[in-house]
């Protein structure tokens, strides 16, 4: 484990996933997931339904214990150093996570105090105004729409200036207006040198923003290429023929 | 240690923020321990005057603190099962201890703020005195720490395991009853109703000194916090 | 190898009772309650032992056999503390003429078998296959557990309306005692074994449905 520690460090990896494996009673949902991302990527994760992508993102943000295997992040061990490697990650999911009771500053304070986030103020109007919720700062975040929710979810996630972004299905029930917006504060994210791991069924929202990509099928990584490597509209129309087959 | 305390305060500071914005729990409360002080002054008009009144006062204050404790209890996490906040709290750097004495902290200033409209309704409706409000507040205090640590602990296990039903009451009242004894002895001691030594006269009469049953309340909330908090951990993690 | 405790566990209250009512007589004749109660009362407590080293061993190793032997020690426990209650109770209408009375002993007995009621409430009400529900039976085992010993020193302030003098005369009694007291505790023993298997197979047989 060291050795694999002392070569992310050689590498540069920022988020190491190592022979992971998860099993629920009887049901093997991770088998053996490895997966080395280093900064200024972002991975697209597919699969089906059911194919373990949330419970991977999961495990990764240390909701779950994992059976076998490890998971570093920026060096630092998961399960040996969980308040550090806690530090580094940032999350949203398909629950906002938010407090409908409270303003969207407010909710925005609140994390920034948990995370212990230097220059609180600042940081928060950093985020404001990088995810254009500005206007919205003083409105309870129980009044939001989706679209706005969502981008409070990354303000949220992205506060206290994380290594690694872990993305569950960020696209869902936004329009078009708002999915733009997404994408482009991870474009942004990802230019300054953070790291996106993220989930999607949108295959092509996910081969815009990602330069990775990774399929996973019945607990396993199937395929980890490069969107260079892939020729796009044949991996897509693969996709769904597999996807069509595997239901 | 100082980030824990940052923490610590971020989230009870949260809770009461959003408790009061909610404006839910500390109403119903209310309202559900008036309900119960009335409906047993009711009842125990028909018992002979005297003797009997101020242990069904005693009585009242500690069913409405109970039943109504136990509802600060279940908006513990109640409202963290909204939105997925509880991911959100399990995703910070802390210690989940750290988020276990926060809530502990916030039900017991919940609770404080029930009392002081509640004594205040209960002496009045059963033409009671208080001897001594500190030592009434110290007993009050030590009741809402021994309901609150046993309550946030298993408002999380409960609702984490989303089922239904009046699961979270019965389990914090088998385990308060032991607590019931000595509580009520004290209150009926701060009442005028018991001396403060009592040694074994009669057949319902309570045994032990009022410092015996302070000793045990202490010890009894020493017991169960730090066992709560150990376990809290345990309980949240999936 | 169950079924052979089984047996001597029978046979030991069997001559128990013989001896107890034979030779052993203790007068007035409800006392005889006793050989019971007693035992009874010593195996509740000890099935509550058997959960909350069940519940410790579940949560630390996560096996799932210690998880269903805490759930067959509960049952078995609450067995016993019902018969518990229920001799409790016919002796204090014998003796004392009253079905029940806050007495520590009476008080006592009751909490214990709340405590495993609930318990038993929360296996039931609890979705099975979850993780979370065992260790909430688990988390909970262990901190009824701690209210135990508490719920001793909450009922001394309490007083004993009357304290019998439970002092056993002759040689034959303390056998009958003793006897019941191996009895009934072999009787857990196999209880719990039996039914931690028969729980066992049942959960396996439910996986293969469902798997």
């Amino acid at each position: 484990m060291r050795e694999a520690m002392a070569q992310d460090k050689l590498t540069g990896a920022v988020l190491s996933v190592r022979a992971v494996s998860k099993t629920f009673v009887t049901r093997p949902v991770l088998r053996g997931i490895d997966l080395i991302v280093p900064a200024s990527e972002a991975v697209c994760l597919c699969g089906i339904n059911g194919a373990g992508k949330s419970t991977l993102l999961r495990v990764i943000a240390g909701l779950l214990r994992p059976d076998r295997g490890s998971i570093s992040i920026q060096g630092c061990e998961v399960r040996r150093e969980p308040e550090k490697s806690r530090r580094q990650l940032g999350m949203i999911s398909h629950a906002s996570m938010v407090y409908p009771e409270l303003t969207v500053s407010e909710n925005l304070a609140f994390a920034a105090r948990l995370y212990g986030v230097p220059n609180r103020a600042g940081r928060i109007e950093e985020m404001l105004t990088g995810t254009g919720l500005s206007s919205y700062r003083h409105d309870r975040a129980g009044i939001l729409s989706r679209g706005l929710l969502q981008r409070l979810a990354i303000a949220r996630a992205l506060l206290h200036r994380p290594a690694v972004l872990l993305a569950d299905e960020p696209f869902t029930g936004l329009d078009a207006d708002a999915t733009e917006n997404v994408l482009t504060i991870f474009d942004r994210f990802v230019r300054e040198g953070g790291t996106i791991l993220m989930t999607t069924h949108d295959l092509h929202l996910g081969l815009r923003c990602c330069a990775r990509v990774a399929v996973l099928d019945r607990g396993v990584l199937i395929l980890d290429a490069r969107k260079e490597e892939i020729d796009a509209p044949r991996f897509l129309a693969d996709y769904l023929s597999y996807a069509r087959s595997r239901r | 240690m100082k980030d824990m305390w940052l923490g610590l305060r971020a989230i009870l500071l949260k809770d009461i923020v959003v408790e009061l914005r909610a404006r839910q729990v500390l109403p119903t409360m209310v309202v559900l321990g008036m309900l119960i002080v009335f409906i047993l002054r009711m009842a125990s008009e028909s018992a002979a005057a005297g003797a009997g009144v101020p242990v069904m006062g005693a009585a009242a204050l500690w069913i409405a603190f109970l039943f109504s404790g136990l509802l600060a209890q279940e908006r513990s996490f109640a409202a963290e099962q909204q939105n997925g906040c509880i991911d959100g709290l399990l995703l910070a750097p802390l210690d989940a201890g750290t988020i276990y004495l926060a809530k502990v902290a916030a039900n017991i200033i919940l609770l404080t703020i029930f009392e002081a409209v509640m004594v205040p309704l209960v002496l009045m409706a059963f033409r009671l005195h208080v001897a001594g409000w500190g030592r009434l507040a110290g007993v009050l205090l030590l009741g809402n720490l021994g309901i609150s640590s046993v309550g946030t602990l298993f408002s999380a296990a409960v609702q984490l395991t989303r089922t239904r039903g009046a699961l979270l009451s019965i389990v914090v009242l088998v385990l308060l009853l032991p607590m019931m004894i000595p509580a009520s002895f004290a209150l009926l001691v701060l009442f005028g109703a018991l001396p403060e030594n009592v040694v074994g006269s009669g057949s319902f009469a309570f045994v032990g000194s009022f410092r015996a049953a302070v000793a045990y309340l202490l010890a009894f909330d020493a017991v169960f916090s730090v066992a709560c908090w150990l376990l809290f951990g345990v309980v949240v993690e999936e | 190898m169950r079924r052979l405790l089984l047996a001597l566990a029978f046979l030991l209250l069997m001559a128990s009772t013989w001896i107890g009512l034979t030779r052993g007589q203790i007068d007035p004749v409800q006392r005889n309650i006793l050989y019971v109660h007693v035992p009874n009362s010593v195996c509740a407590l000890l099935c509550f032992v058997v959960v909350l080293v069940a519940s410790i061993g579940y949560l630390a190793t996560g096996g799932q056999t210690w998880d269903l032997v805490a759930a067959a020690a509960a049952e078995a426990g609450f067995v016993f503390a019902t018969i518990l209650n229920a001799t409790g109770m016919i002796f204090s209408r014998a003796e004392w003429n009253v079905w029940w009375t806050p007495s520590p002993r009476l008080v006592t007995s009751a909490i214990l078998w709340f405590l495993y009621a609930v318990y038993l409430i929360l296996r039931v009400s609890l979705p099975d296959a979850q993780r979370r529900a065992a260790r909430l039976c688990a988390v909970f085992g262990i901190v009824a557990f701690l209210d135990v010993p508490l719920v001793y020193i909450s009922a001394r302030f309490i007083p004993d309306i009357h304290r019998p003098n439970f002092s056993l005369d002759s040689a034959w009694q303390t056998a009958a005692l003793m006897l019941g007291m191996a009895g009934t505790a072999l009787l857990a023993a196999g209880l719990i074994w039996l039914r931690t298997s028969l729980l066992r197979d049942s959960r396996k047989l439910e996986q293969e449905l469902l798997g």
